[in-house]
């Protein structure tokens, strides 16, 4: 058999808690739906494997779904290095969580590099008649944060295959993202340990309690915290 | 195509030195301030916990027992740290029981479900191990009797 191996590719899904993130992971992934009376909040971080064929390529995608509670913010954080796709979600019938995916830009800003792909999914379009972000809103924001956009229900099945494909189909277009894969997941698991002289830094007034994990700042000015 | 679970995020890899430093250096902190806050409590209980070292998951085990107790709001999460502490540190009778609590009051959980899939699964393996330990005693038994016996028969 002459197949190749395939390409690890790590994914991360963000955003306010309640959007669906563990949703629309369920449903690429399994092909199921829970109801929302049965689904619980993620407890830190989830985690599936999920393999796909792109393009021909056969790809291994590991995806971790994290809590979106404020005071699971320290353990999520840890799980950002080495991601090449981020994928922040919204409910498209929840202005409070579009209008919190800024705050998840900030936090991309410190843990991964520019490099890294982006969509932002609209998620819950099966709510149609309760819609409070329209259409071209959420385009536009996602165009002006350079990310990719498309939005989508769990519940249906609508647009959630295409959202992990198209952050994948465009994390293999960008070769210059696996060169700062690597680089970031060496330092971030061999570099020796700077004495830690200075209080962690607490990241942005909106997240009481979170301390950042991120202590490496490689990549840019970061060290965490935001400029409000 | 299904995932390849059961699976837990936090069992498999632990922080950095560094990153379990930070969170230490914030809770002793607080300690001298004589007030450490609950997420900080919490955040330093996790990262015990995740650690490779059994001191460390006994501490984190007992930050966590003192959490449960002392906030009903965290006790879902606790619970699940409870358990998955347990679980490292091969307790298995005690992780099934606080993912049970967890199980009976979230009975879709999946991260639950899954926890208890590999608590499950560690648990069967040793009882495999186990008889076959019992097994192996139990075949070298009757071999040195046999020998002895025929030893006595010869005399």
């Amino acid at each position: 058999m002459a197949s190749t191996q395939p390409v690890n590719v790590k994914l991360l899904l963000i955003g306010n808690s309640s959007v669906g993130k563990s949703s629309l992971l369920l449903r690429f992934s399994d092909e199921q739906w829970l109801p929302e009376d049965e689904a619980t909040a993620t407890i830190g971080v989830d985690f599936r494997v999920h393999k796909m064929d792109v393009n021909g390529k056969k790809v291994k995608c590991s995806i971790w779904d994290t809590a979106g509670q404020e005071r699971f913010r320290t353990i999520t954080s840890s799980y950002y290095r080495g991601a090449q796709g981020i994928i922040l979600v919204y409910d498209v019938a929840n202005r409070e969580s579009f209008d919190g995916l800024p705050k998840w830009f900030s936090e991309l800003e410190t843990y991964v590099s520019p490099a890294v792909v982006k969509i932002v999914v609209g998620n819950k379009v099966d709510k149609e008649f309760s819609r409070q972000v329209s259409y071209a809103e959420g385009e536009q924001f996602a165009k002006r944060m350079n990310s990719l956009f498309i939005e989508a229900s769990a519940k249906t099945a609508v647009g959630v295959s295409e959202a992990f494909r198209e952050v994948v189909e465009k994390i293999i277009d960008t070769p210059e993202l696996w060169a700062a894969a690597i680089d970031k997941t060496r330092t971030g698991g061999a570099r020796p340990a700077p004495p830690t002289h200075n209080a962690p830094s607490t990241s942005g007034e909106g997240m009481p309690g979170t301390i950042s994990l991120d202590d490496a700042g490689d990549n840019g000015p970061s060290a965490g915290g935001c400029a409000c | 195509m299904p995932t390849e679970l059961p699976y837990a995020a936090d069992a498999e890899v632990s922080l950095s030195y560094d990153e379990l430093e930070v969170l230490r250096t914030q809770y002793q902190k607080e300690q001298t301030q004589a007030h450490v806050t609950i997420q900080t409590k919490f955040n330093y209980a996790w990262g015990l916990v995740k650690s490779p070292l059994r001191e460390h998951q006994v501490e984190g085990v007992r930050l966590l027992q003192e959490i449960y107790r002392a906030e009903p709001a965290r006790r879902r999460e606790c619970l699940y740290y409870l358990a998955l502490g347990h679980y490292k540190m091969d307790n298995y009778e005690e992780a099934s029981r606080f993912n049970s609590l967890l199980l009976e009051k979230e009975p879709t959980n999946m991260q639950a479900q899954s926890l208890a899939a590999l608590i499950e699964r560690k648990v069967t393996r040793d009882g495999y191990i186990g008889m076959a330990m019992v097994g192996g005693i139990a075949a070298v038994s009757a071999l040195v009797a046999a020998a002895l016996i025929r030893r006595a028969n010869r005399k």
